[in-house]
């Protein structure tokens, strides 16, 4: 992969966050999870506001989501019972991704990073929640394609504008 | 307060006053009867007078003691709406001061959290210690001479008192001791937090939602009819705790009226120790020795177990999982409710762990708990999804103009389902069965009609 010009790797690195991205917004949930390796690890830290000296605004204790594979599967079954009503009538979300930059590249994985900001709107609502985030994600190369390996969320929130995250960022 | 005293709303209008009292009074009349007026739970005015009347005048939780283990160590926190800085000053004391420069009122402290020697304002630069302590003002030689420095430190909440490392302000100087308000309830909270050095684990979640404060206080405080239909899909997932996902039997206690507080507790009936979920290397750690052998049997069968201290600190003990396939353990969860305008609130979520338990079992509890009650919570996502329903009918025009009430009459007018338990070793008014009783709801109910009579009862 190392061989592959610094275009073609972004290009590819694109085409995985934008298919994806639609699998979400379309509430394909599990064909997304296909699209995650079985050592995933999933984060979304809680972020305070702090004084700019701060070493970090990102808790490395708490989080909003701190998810392997197996505690994704549970959110996904859960998400596709008729009874999860925070997301029967499901909400609706579309993502929009930007900003995509490769950060790091060896032969197995690219470290890449992007923006994420998602318009979610519920029922008659006609003032969205809109949720802003850097993600930071590792993708791996495997047989077939690229898998997601690891994403962190860093939100742009201090108390989150929604009435839940019950929808993968 | 009284009626010719004009209470300002965040709008800068006069609310109706007569009006407001009448719903007030009409909770009161109909309570017993278990029917509540619908619309205090979306009343711009009941709202500002909550502010006052229960939020200015009942002692509210401000923290967790080891939030800011170390001296200087600070978080900023609200009473109700208003503005504190929790702090833990050069003398290891703790301290709630009121957020607001004694020059100006400008915020000194503008960082969630953090440790600070200093507040200083940026306003003008007046610095108080962590005590409060007004110890720098610009220019004092040439423009401040005559200013008494000592009688202007940062105003402080009237009344702190800590239970057992709950901390709890009041606003009102003439509170009762934080022992005697929480009363009763304190039989209950000691098998948590004297029992168990508890320690919170990072920060708090917070988010916003369009439910009013009063509907996850009412909940929690009993609502143990919701949990088959409103959290099928995750129990049909497996998760949540050992008594709801079926692997564990279980009777539940519902304990009404214990001085204005509820709790409920889900007792397993095993010559096993439960300890809700705690496994016996980490329950080694507990202290049987500061309860008594009554609390000390209960503690040693529970379940779940949750409740509601009036008015908004919540919490939940619950033995499960996230997954099912990880291993069970014991996972405490406080929430506060916190009113932001009405129909709306802000959640605030502490998951903690007993403090001497390996990091290992720190970092499960921590994702079991937030895989169950957080913002992504597999259980309370569901309930705020619901809970947001309430609000819009509790706004409406239709049940202002017809005075429409919802329905808290389970198990009561000759229905037997819930027992009344005669011989139950700690105080309250106890039922069995007691997902089937309205007790604990109609209990936070009347806390909330008592707190908002014009005059303060005591």
């Amino acid at each position: 992969m190392n061989g592959d010009t610094e275009h073609a790797r972004r290009s590819a690195c694109e085409e995985f966050l934008y298919h994806e991205a639609h699998l979400l917004d379309d509430r394909r949930v599990s064909e997304w999870f296909d699209l995650v390796t079985e050592d995933i690890d999933y984060r979304v830290p809680v972020r305070t506001t702090r004084e700019r000296s701060a070493e970090d605004e990102f808790s490395d204790q708490s989080y909003h989501l701190k998810e392997d594979h197996e505690s994704l599967r549970v959110r996904i079954e859960r998400l596709e019972n008729d009874f999860a009503w925070s997301e029967n009538p499901p909400s609706r979300n579309r993502r929009f991704v930007s900003n995509v930059a490769v950060l790091g590249v060896d032969d197995a994985e690219i470290d890449v990073r992007c923006n994420l900001l998602v318009h979610r709107s519920h029922e008659d609502e006609t003032s969205p929640d809109l949720l802003s985030a850097e993600r930071r994600d590792t993708l791996r190369r495997t047989d077939d394609r690229l898998r997601l390996a690891a994403r962190t969320v860093l939100l742009d929130h201090t108390v989150l504008p929604t009435n839940s995250l019950s929808i993968i960022l | 307060m009284s009626n010719n005293e004009a209470t300002r709303t965040t709008d800068g209008t006069t609310p109706p006053t007569d009006e407001i009292e009448a719903l007030i009074g009409s909770v009161g009349e109909q309570i017993e009867n278990g029917q509540l007026p619908v619309s205090i739970l979306h009343n711009e005015a009941v709202y500002e007078q909550e502010r006052r009347r229960i939020f200015g005048r009942n002692w509210v939780f401000v923290g967790h003691e080891t939030e800011i283990p170390e001296p200087g160590d600070y978080r900023q926190r609200y009473i109700g709406t208003d503005p504190f800085i929790f702090v833990r000053d050069e003398n290891s004391e703790i301290q709630v001061l009121f957020n607001s420069c004694r020059h100006r009122g400008s915020k000194v402290c503008r960082s969630e959290k953090g440790n600070s020697s200093h507040f200083r304002c940026p306003y003008h630069g007046w610095t108080y210690t962590t005590s409060g302590d007004l110890v720098g003002v610009p220019q004092q030689r040439n423009a401040y001479q005559h200013l008494d420095t000592a009688d202007h430190g940062l105003h402080e909440a009237p009344r702190v008192e800590s239970y057992h490392g709950l901390v709890f302000a009041a606003l009102d100087s003439n509170a009762p001791s934080l022992e005697a308000s929480l009363g009763d309830a304190t039989w209950y909270l000691d098998m948590y937090v004297k029992f168990i050095d508890m320690e919170v684990i990072g920060d708090p979640h917070r988010w916003e939602v369009e439910t009013d404060w009063k509907t996850p206080a009412e909940n929690f405080a009993g609502d143990n009819y919701h949990i088959p239909m409103g959290h099928k899909s995750a129990i049909d997932a497996g998760i949540g705790s050992d008594t709801a996902t079926g692997e564990k039997q279980s009777d539940l206690y519902a304990i009404a009226e214990a001085s204005g507080h509820s709790f409920s507790l889900y007792q397993i009936e095993s010559e096993e120790p439960s300890f809700w979920g705690h496994p016996p290397e980490v329950v080694d750690g507990f202290h049987p020795e500061r309860l008594s052998d009554e609390q000390y049997e209960v503690a040693r069968k529970s379940g779940v177990t949750l409740g509601t201290i009036f008015p908004n600190l919540s919490f939940i003990h619950l033995g499960g999982t996230n997954t099912p396939e990880k291993e069970s353990v014991g996972t405490f969860v406080l929430r506060q409710w916190q009113p932001k305008g009405p129909g709306r609130m802000e959640v605030w979520n502490w998951i903690l762990a007993p403090e001497n338990a390996s990091d290992a079992y720190k970092e499960r509890v921590y994702e079991s708990g937030m895989g169950t009650f957080s913002a992504s919570g597999n259980f309370e996502v569901d309930d705020i999804a619901i809970w947001n329903g309430i609000t819009e009918a509790a706004g409406s025009v239709f049940a202002e103009q017809h005075g429409t009430t919802t329905n808290f009459t389970m198990g009561r007018f000759g229905d037997a389902a819930p027992e009344r338990v005669p011989d139950w070793p700690g105080p309250g008014e106890v039922y069995v069965h007691g997902g089937l009783t309205d007790e604990n709801q109609l209990t936070f109910y009347r806390s909330w009609y008592d707190a908002m009579q014009e005059e303060p009862d005591r």
